[in-house]
């Protein structure tokens, strides 16, 4: 009854992985400039001035409620207009990639700063004064006490944005670029629009493979940084104390 | 930029905002019942029927909602009427409102997140309030309904907010399927003079008023809804730690 041409998938398949680097790239590059902006805006969340707090807040809270397509055609159609307007630089000439590139950026750094947020907030107040209290300073005390321990606590929330990051990057293939989904819809129209379903699973098999790898790496990560796998002296403690909670 | 169409097509996509609200509140609606059902499923362990609810939970969670959208769209016309068509019923499928295919999509995605909300909001209930409802002669259904339940929407609704919101920002892409919401009525107001940005900031701007209002009124919900023992000196200053 449902004519599924099973035995098209893999010639379809072959067809769009080629293009898996290009999302990868988007993703990979977006989650490390995201994150450098989210750690910047989760400091900041942390400010003593209350202007910079309301700016982070605003920031958060504004990405959290954007739609990403429409953020996207936003950065793809205003970004030129308004380079163009005031300094007279015209960025049409630069690879859709860019645009994509800044646009999942702006929107992973969102939910980025709010995971490191909950992390930093998860660790308890008590290290940071152990850590003042011993002679370190602010700085080292956090690089040192802090980050280590909120690191494997942000990494679950941090592995959910990465699968979302992955999710709303398939959208790109709205402005034109060439990836996993823009291949698929390129192949849809060279075959006259037929065997949709068949083309539309593949890239669905790409994608559940991808959150499958980035899941299990995660996971494998957690564990690894377990608070059983630490060395004895951490978890027995100095003096009886123990140094982790 | 041009202030006179940014206003103009303002009010214009406005019309837009029921459609995205009926998608988001039938998904939500439709998918209660079964998502209740699957989180059960999952709590129990039930053994064959816990692997397909898991099976089912990471397929539609690890694939793109576009992906989901196009899947749904390309498939299911062709297939109902094929269907129609072999049991000879006269109803032309291709004329149904695509608006169905939406809120089908969104119930399943919906589906998938209520699952685990609900599944972590009724483990999160004290395992004593249950027993203590069973002991004082309350049937599995009554301590359910009457105890369980009522807590556990409690404790849901920060993250039943989340979900909200993702559906409300997920309906942005059903213009694909041709239905007439916020982004498909500011896009074709573009097409005429290539205004893109300003529509976009118009879309934006509804976006954001929708999730404020549904923010706000979770929040409201929320408070009105706390146990006065939240109320506390302790408790607010927790929240001020959080928030």
């Amino acid at each position: 009854m449902i004519s599924l041409h099973i035995d098209k998938i893999p010639s379809l398949l072959g067809q769009i992985i080629p293009f898996i680097p290009v999302t990868l790239f988007v993703v990979f590059i977006s989650s490390v400039l995201g994150s450098l902006l989210g750690g910047a805006i989760a400091r900041l969340l942390f400010s003593q001035k209350k202007l910079s707090r309301r700016f982070a807040q605003t920031y958060i809270y504004l990405l959290r409620c954007t739609p990403p397509i429409v953020l996207l055609f936003i950065v793809y159609y205003g970004l030129p207009k308004l380079f163009l307007n005031l300094f007279e630089i015209d960025l049409n000439v630069l690879d859709k990639l860019i645009f994509v590139v800044i646009s999942f950026t702006l929107l992973f750094a969102a939910s980025a700063a709010e995971t490191f947020r909950s992390a930093y907030l998860a660790i308890d107040a008590g290290q940071t004064e152990a850590g003042l209290a011993s002679g370190l300073t602010a700085l080292q005390t956090f690089w040192r006490i802090i980050f280590p321990q909120a690191l494997r606590v942000a990494l679950p929330n941090y592995c959910n944005s990465l699968v979302n990051l992955m999710k709303e990057g398939t959208l790109a293939y709205t402005i034109g670029l060439v990836d996993l989904m823009g291949q698929a819809n390129l192949i849809l129209g060279r075959n006259y629009g037929n065997y949709a379903i068949e083309t539309y699973l593949s890239v669905a098999i790409v994608y559940w493979l991808f959150v499958l790898i980035i899941e299990l790496s995660f996971n494998m990560l957690e564990r690894h940084l377990a608070f059983e796998r630490l060395p004895k002296k951490a978890k027995e403690g100095v003096h009886g104390y123990p140094v982790l909670d | 930029m041009d202030i006179q169409y940014l206003i103009d097509t303002f009010w214009l996509s406005l019309k837009g905002i029921p459609v995205t609200l009926i998608i988001t509140f039938s998904a939500l609606i439709l998918g209660t019942p079964i998502a209740l059902w699957f989180a059960h499923i999952k709590i129990q362990q039930i053994k064959f029927a816990n692997k397909i609810v898991n099976g089912y939970v990471t397929l539609i969670r690890s694939t793109p909602m576009i992906l989901q959208i196009l899947i749904v769209y390309s498939l299911l016309p062709s297939v109902l009427n094929r269907m129609f068509k072999n049991l000879s019923i006269p109803f032309d499928i291709f004329k149904v409102n695509p608006i169905i295919y939406a809120i089908l999509v969104f119930t399943l995605t919906a589906i998938a997140s209520l699952t685990e909300i609900y599944r972590s909001a009724i483990l999160a209930v004290q395992p004593g309030q249950k027993e203590a409802a069973l002991a004082s002669g309350f049937s599995e259904r009554q301590a359910n309904w009457r105890i369980v339940y009522p807590q556990a929407l409690r404790i849901a609704l920060p993250n039943l907010c989340n979900l909200v919101i993702f559906l409300v920002k997920g309906t942005s892409l059903v213009f694909i399927m041709t239905i007439k919401d916020i982004t498909a009525i500011a896009k074709v107001a573009a097409s005429f003079g290539y205004n893109y940005i300003e529509s976009y900031l118009d879309v934006l701007l509804i976006y954001l008023i929708i999730c404020s209002v549904i923010q706000f009124s979770f929040y409201i919900i929320e408070v009105l809804l706390d146990h006065p023992l939240h109320k506390s000196k302790k408790y607010s200053q927790w929240r001020l730690a959080h928030d």
